[in-house]
Formats: structure tokens, sequence, C-alpha cells
């Protein structure tokens, strides 16, 4: 009876492995911030396999080596932010977007003794300030629309210092260099945390779902096996229900993903709702950040990129789990935000 | 067939060449060594300035210069090895790399400025110009070991525009002074600019993809030049003024107490 019983068991384990090993599989790569959990969700929670792709994560500190890694062929998944795509996009790069992960997340800092004089409902408080920021980080191109929506001339309305890191712009805004400072998560959580800063703001406030961190591959790979990434995206649109419906459970799957304070993960993912997760293409915010880059002068020339913009398979993807599960609010609600927002 | 092209070139330069730092390190010193070629004129003197006033040596660098008259000798001896890198003229540059030369253009040099003022009016006339300056390019075999070497290089001829730029303001202040302004420096590649000379030369075949010249201007080598010097002069004006200039990846999301990537493994370092 024990033979059999070992002779099942590794039968079933030589069947699971032949099954993992027959699944496509993605190279994924992403950046160490809790709005990039739905990696993390999908993967602890096996969706990536129960859709049939075998994914591997990888994390990178720097959005240059990380599309530079998608351009090479070495990662078929990045997520580095809407700039860096952008930028090697109008250089050439044949890459699709194809969904999203992060939606908001900058925050604006100030030092306590700033922080009455610097808040309020109207970006007019920061007119004759000067903010560090890191050059064409997303920070930067929201603000820089947000303001001239607002009817506030960048140019000569405020002054912008240029720093290389956001520790860069922590440390400024620390010393008193600058007036306020713009970050993203966790910085602004650490800085408040670590050195006593303050919040005054942050940007969704005033330019609500503007797209951060989005989804591309190589347009050759993409359009080779789209099937394969519309599996990658039903996964990750199961780990947007979990993460929205579970908190505590979600919670303790970034911290142990990113080693990073739970108290932190947890203010920033739940409480404050600094940036939430979403593997929503967000088409019609990337356009919008395009045309902020344009605006800001750096980039000369236009670019269509509207054509590097897949929608179709996170709208199959979408579709197929409502499909499955027709009377979910979490899924009707995403189909709702697909179309206001594609 | 252009891929093999190439790979057949750098492969015969990586043969032939008689850089020291493609060879194993020699006993007598363990600093790379690099010939430098340069166009013997005035639109290469970030070159000769970085080997006169010693920012070569300041980036841990041993560079021999060496003059050529024109850019198409240059071009041929860059190809042949003959030379490691060289600061040529951007049209011959562009030309050879889209003949299939391999070369990387990893930073800019002297433009002439147009003294005529309806120059601007056409779209034509500034590329053609542009053209004539001088652009800092790596032979195709440079192994990918020797990028530290490259931003070595490239952050010794953006010390070498600062240098300039301070001496210009020295002597405009000395009484008398009556400079000309007949070239003007950047050591930025400036992807935008030469995009704009490859068009106007229509050098794009059909054949070609469309990051074809992308992936001959090595901007991310300017970008961690440029940072690099920024990390230990934060406040130079003239470092920062490059710097609000460029066009750089943004340095996106590193989380001071997350999980460090390990440097040995590909892609980026697995973390699950």
């Amino acid at each position: 009876m024990k033979r059999i019983i070992a002779l099942t068991m590794f039968l079933s384990l030589l069947a699971s492995a032949a099954l993992a090993a027959a699944l496509p599989k993605l190279r994924v790569g992403y950046v160490p911030e809790p709005a990039h959990g739905l990696y993390f969700l999908a993967k602890e929670k096996g969706y990536f396999k129960e859709e049939g792709v075998d994914v591997e994560l990888f994390q990178f500190g720097s959005a240059a080596e990380g599309v530079a890694a998608v351009k090479a062929g070495k990662l078929d998944v990045g997520t580095f932010g809407t700039t860096a795509p952008l930028l090697f996009i109008s250089k050439g790069s044949e890459f699709t977007f194809i969904g999203g992960m992060m939606v908001g997340g900058q925050a604006i800092i100030t030092r306590p003794e700033r922080l009455a004089e610097l808040s309020g409902k109207d970006l007019k408080v920061y007119k004759g300030k000067k903010i560090g920021l890191v050059k064409l980080s997303t920070g930067d191109v929201i603000f820089r629309g947000a303001l001239k929506k607002a009817g506030i001339d960048v140019k000569k309305d405020l002054t912008f210092v240029e720093f290389g890191t956001a520790a860069a712009v922590v440390e400024a805004v620390k010393k008193g260099a600058v007036d306020a400072g713009l970050v993203w998560p966790p910085h602004f959580s650490l800085a408040e945390k670590n050195h006593g800063l303050k919040v005054s703001h942050y940007i969704e406030e005033f330019y609500p779902d503007y797209t951060c961190c989005r989804i591309f591959a190589h347009t050759g790979k993409v359009n080779a096996d789209p099937e394969t990434y519309k599996k990658f995206l039903t996964a990750l649109i199961r780990a947007y229900k979990f993460y929205k419906t579970n908190p505590d459970e979600t919670v303790k799957v970034y911290t142990k993903a990113l080693k990073i304070d739970e108290e932190i993960i947890r203010n920033e993912t739940y409480v404050n709702k600094v940036a939430d997760s979403n593997p929503d293409p967000l088409r019609k915010g990337i356009l919008d950040f395009w045309q902020h880059i344009l605006a800001t002068g750096y980039v000369p020339q236009d670019y269509p990129v509207d054509k590097h913009i897949n929608t179709v398979i996170y709208k199959q993807a979408l579709d197929s789990v409502i499909k499955k599960n027709p009377k979910d609010k979490v899924y009707q609600q995403m189909l709702t935000f697909y179309k206001k927002n594609n | 067939m252009m891929a093999r092209l190439i790979a057949l070139l750098a492969g015969l330069c990586l043969m032939t060449s008689a850089m020291s730092f493609f060879a194993a390190p020699s006993a007598a010193s363990e600093t790379p060594s690099i010939r430098l070629g340069y166009l013997d004129q005035p639109g290469s003197a970030l070159c000769r300035i970085a080997a006169k006033r010693g920012h070569f040596r300041e980036e841990g660098l041993r560079v021999e210069l060496v003059a050529f008259p024109d850019s198409a000798k240059g071009l041929a001896a860059l190809e042949r090895c003959a030379i490691d890198a060289g600061a040529f003229a951007i049209t011959d540059s562009l030309r050879a790399i889209a003949g299939g030369k391999g070369f990387r253009i990893i930073a800019g040099g002297g433009t002439p400025v147009s003294g005529d003022p309806l120059a601007e009016l056409d779209d034509t006339l500034p590329a053609e110009i542009e053209g004539r300056a001088v652009v800092v390019l790596i032979a195709a075999g440079w192994p990918d070991t020797g990028k530290q070497t490259m931003i070595g290089l490239t952050a010794a001829l953006i010390r070498a525009h600062r240098t300039r730029l301070l001496d210009l303001q020295s002597a405009s202040a000395a009484p008398g002074s009556r400079l000309g302004n007949p070239l003007h420096f950047n050591p930025n590649p400036d992807y935008y600019r030469l995009e704009r000379v490859w068009r106007v030369l229509g050098l794009q075949s059909i054949a070609m993809p469309r990051d074809f010249l992308a992936n001959h201007v090595y901007e991310e080598i300017y970008c961690d030049a440029l940072d690099r010097l920024l990390d230990s002069s934060a406040d130079d004006p003239v470092f920062k003024k490059l710097s609000s200039q460029s066009v750089c990846t943004p340095d996106c999301c590193p989380v001071a107490t997350g999980k460090k990537v390990p440097q040995n493994k590909t892609p980026g370092g697995k973390n699950q």
C-alpha cells in the first residue's frame, strides 16, 4: 500500500514538473515599490501558473538598465516608469505597452515648519517656491502637467532644481536648499519616518489617475505570442481583485517580497492610498504623459506613440475573467475603469 | 547581414587591437591605456584640453593622442583598430555608421557657429553646419567590460569642457580682451541632433531597423559620466547646466531599504 502511495506521489510530482516545464515562460522586470505588488501576489497565489504561464521575476534598481534588458531581449516584460519606455520608443525601440501597474504615487514633501504655508487645495501655494525633483521622473512630468492645468507658468512662477536621485531630493529638502521636493513611494514615507519631513500634497489630488509604471514588452514578442501575454494579464487582473479584497494578506506578501517596513507598506497601500496598483493600460494617460514630456522641451520632436499601445490583449483578458465571474463587482469596476481610460 | 559584418569587424578589431585594456593587465600598470584619434582642427579642442590639463589622468586613464588631417583617415584607423576612439566630423561618422562600421558615439565636441542670420530659416542648413561638428566615437570592438573606461573617457571630456569655459571667463574678464566665438562646444552626444543630421543626409535605409541610429549612440555613457561628476561636485554650475540640458533616463525607483539586486545575476537580479 505504502509503495502504491509513494508511486502515486512520485507520478503526480512528475506530472506537475512536466506541466511547469511545458508552460510558456515570461521573464518580468520590476522595480522594488509596493505598487508593483500585483506581481508578488500573482506569483504567491499561483495565478500565473493557473493561467498557464511560468513567470520569473527580476528586480531592477534602475529604469535605464531595465529598459535596456527588454531591448536586448533579456526580459520579456518590463515595468520601469512611463518616461523611460516612451523615450526609447521615440528613438526607435519597438516596444508596445500592454498593461499597467502603478497609478499615481508621487508626493511633495517639505520641512514640518513649512507645512502650513504649503498646504491647501490650490497649487498656487507653490508660486515663487523652489522645488527639488529628479528630471523626467513621473513626478516631474505630471507636476508640470498639473501646474499647467492650474494656469501656473512653470517657467516663470516657480523654480525647479534638478537632482540625480530621490534620495538627493530628500536631502535637499531636509537641509532647506529647496522649499519642497517631489518624490515617489516609499521615499516620502521613509523621509517622514527617518527625517521628520511632511507630505504637503499628493499629486493625485490635482491630477487623478495619472500613469506611473506601465507594462511593456518587445512588439515582436507581443505579436508573436499574444496568448501568453493575455494569460499573464489575466493573472494580474485576478491579483488586483485579491489586493482589493484581502489587505492583511496582501501587506504580508508585499513585505516578504520587498523587505520594507510592514507599516510603511500598509500605510502607502491601504491607509494613505498614495498609489494604486492596476493592470489597466490607461491608454489616454500614456498619451497625456507623452504630451507633457513634449511640453518640457527635452524632446524636440513629436512621435505617434499611440501605435505602440495595445489595449486589445488586456481587454480580452478582462473579458475572459468577467465571463467566468459575471457578477463580480471588482471586475465590473475594472471594466468601467477600462472604458473611461482607454 | 549588417549584424554579421559588424560582428566580423568587431572580431578583427579585437584580434588586432593595440589597446592595452583589451589585453591582460601588465605588471607595469593597471591603468587603462587608450589611443584617441582627433582631427587636427579646433573642433577637437576638448580632447587636447583633457590631455594637456590632466583630465584623463584625473579619470585614471592613460591616453595617447593621435592627430589626423581628416575624418576619413581617422575613421579608417578606427575601423582597423589602430586607434581605440576618435573625435571626427559628424557627417563622416554617421556615413560610416550607416555603412555598417559598428562605431558607437559616446560624446560630442565642437560645432561651428553659423554667422549667417538667415541660416535658421532653412531646416537643412543647421543640419549641414551640425554635420561639420565633432563627435567622439569608439571602435566596434570595444569590449563590454570596458564600460567604466568609456565613462572615464567621457567624464574627462566633460571636465575639459568645464576647463575651457572657465578659461574663457577668465580671458573675457581681462582688460582689452576680444574673443571670437567660432565654435560652440558641448560634450553631450545629443541623439536628437544626430538624428536630424541622419535624416537630412538620408542615411536611414528601408532595410535598417527604426532604432539603427539609436543603437549607435551610447547616451547612457554620457549620462553616467555626468552623474559621476555631479556625485563629487553637486553644486558645480557647468555640470548642473549640462545635466539640465541632457535627456537621460530618470533614476526611477531604487529603494534604500529594499533588497539589493545581486550584480552577478542576469538580467537584473532574481527576486522570487
